[in-house]
């Protein structure tokens, strides 16, 4: 940087000279009333302006070059274009499929269990209506027999259903080990996307198209169509677009007299 | 309420059509059926005779705000009651539902609870 500002100071300082030593020549030809060397001054004058001007573009242009060869030399762009990205779309499908199938076997173990907790209050409730008959006395002898029978068999399956209750129970933890894997992977991606992230700010301030510092709000302004479905929001999302909870939907469904 | 209520749910992912369908069930309704977007939707429920309709908003193909305003622009479904279940939770987004006739909006991740009050809400008034 230092370099470059003496280069320019030096430059600037010799067409100052240049320029002050034309205009002396053309008072002095002004005087004289010498209208063929008048022209010729000016002629030099806007050869001089017009040589300045590209110089200046020919250094920026080389700068420009310097940059971009710098970027496109980087092996670690094209790494990341061929292998990275690539990569990281298969580690994020199958997140989906092992989040799809870990969801899926939680929720037939949960209605397995269901089943079994449904049978078992099932038989309980038809016991203790029988039972309150017995209690009232209203049941035969015979039919007090079978009762008996009924609740031996009912405590004798007590202790197998807990045991499949509590087998669906460590089942359904299992299927939590999804998070293990897809949390690492997700990470990885994290940590893939930051890199590029790094990498287009770099080509960004390099091409000079856009501020890099542009706000967050000013980018999601622009892009935002009210119809157009976009998906969960993040947590943090900001609360004067976006509805955090339920409850902040009834309240602006009942706004609009809902 | 009748619990014999044909509905139908529109969902993309089968895990949410599937916990919808169950919590569905435990509120006593077990007549539903499923479907994974608007394109599938729209023909099963103008031959169907669904009586109420759970969707979602962001789907491949016809999206649920696109359905919507099929249901509503089609004579013989105009009056379908109509529950979006989505992640779509921009205030803009709720009122351009509201404005294309939704009857209810729920926002996942939602509540059983909260998926019973809706539902009972939106029968409330359509039997005032």
């Amino acid at each position: 940087m230092s370099s470059k500002e003496t280069l320019e100071i030096s430059e600037s300082s010799y067409l100052t000279e240049a320029y002050m030593k034309r205009l002396q020549s053309l008072t002095v030809a002004f005087e004289s009333r010498d209208e063929a060397q008048i022209s010729e001054i000016v002629g030099e004058l806007t050869t001089l302006r017009e040589s300045s001007l590209y110089q200046e573009l020919g250094m920026l242009t080389r700068e420009i070059h310097d940059a971009m060869s710098t970027f496109g030399n980087d092996e670690r762009i094209a790494q990341l274009a061929t292998e990275d990205i690539p990569d990281a779309k298969e580690r994020l499908n199958f997140i989906v499929t092992k989040t799809d199938e870990a969801a899926h076997r939680t929720m037939t173990v949960a209605e397995e269990t269901m089943e079994v907790m449904d049978s078992f209050s099932g038989k309980a409730d038809a016991i203790r209506e029988r039972w309150a008959q017995f209690r009232n006395r209203e049941l035969s002898k015979d039919d007090f027999i079978q009762l008996s029978n009924e609740i031996t068999q009912f405590f004798d399956s007590v202790e197998p259903e807990s045991a499949t209750v509590n087998s669906k129970m460590t089942e359904i933890m299992l299927a939590q080990d999804y998070q293990d894997i897809t949390g690492q992977m997700i990470k990885q991606v994290v940590v893939m996307v930051k890199e590029v992230e790094e990498k287009l700010v770099r080509l960004v301030a390099i091409s000079g198209l856009g501020d890099v510092s542009l706000t967050k709000k000013e980018v999601i302004s622009k892009s935002s169509d009210g119809e157009k479905a976009e998906g969960p929001q993040l947590p943090t999302a900001d609360k004067e677009v976006v509805a955090s909870s339920q409850g902040d939907v009834d309240d602006l469904l009942a706004s609009l007299g809902f | 309420m009748d619990k014999d209520l044909k509905i139908l749910i529109v969902d993309d992912f089968s895990t949410m059509r599937r916990i919808i369908k169950n919590l569905l069930r435990d509120l006593g309704y077990n007549n539903t059926s499923e479907a994974d977007d608007g394109d599938t939707a729209l023909p099963m429920l103008k031959t169907g005779k669904f009586e109420f309709l759970v969707t979602d908003w962001n789907m491949p193909g016809m999206d649920g705000l696109t359905l919507l305003k099929s249901v509503r622009a089609n004579p013989d479904l105009c009056n379908l009651p109509v529950l979006m279940v989505t992640a779509e939770a921009k205030r803009e987004q709720i009122v351009i539902a509201a404005g294309a006739g939704v009857n209810g909006y729920v926002v996942k991740p939602f509540t059983a609870i909260t998926l019973k009050e809706k539902i009972e809400k939106i029968f409330e008034r359509l039997e005032k």
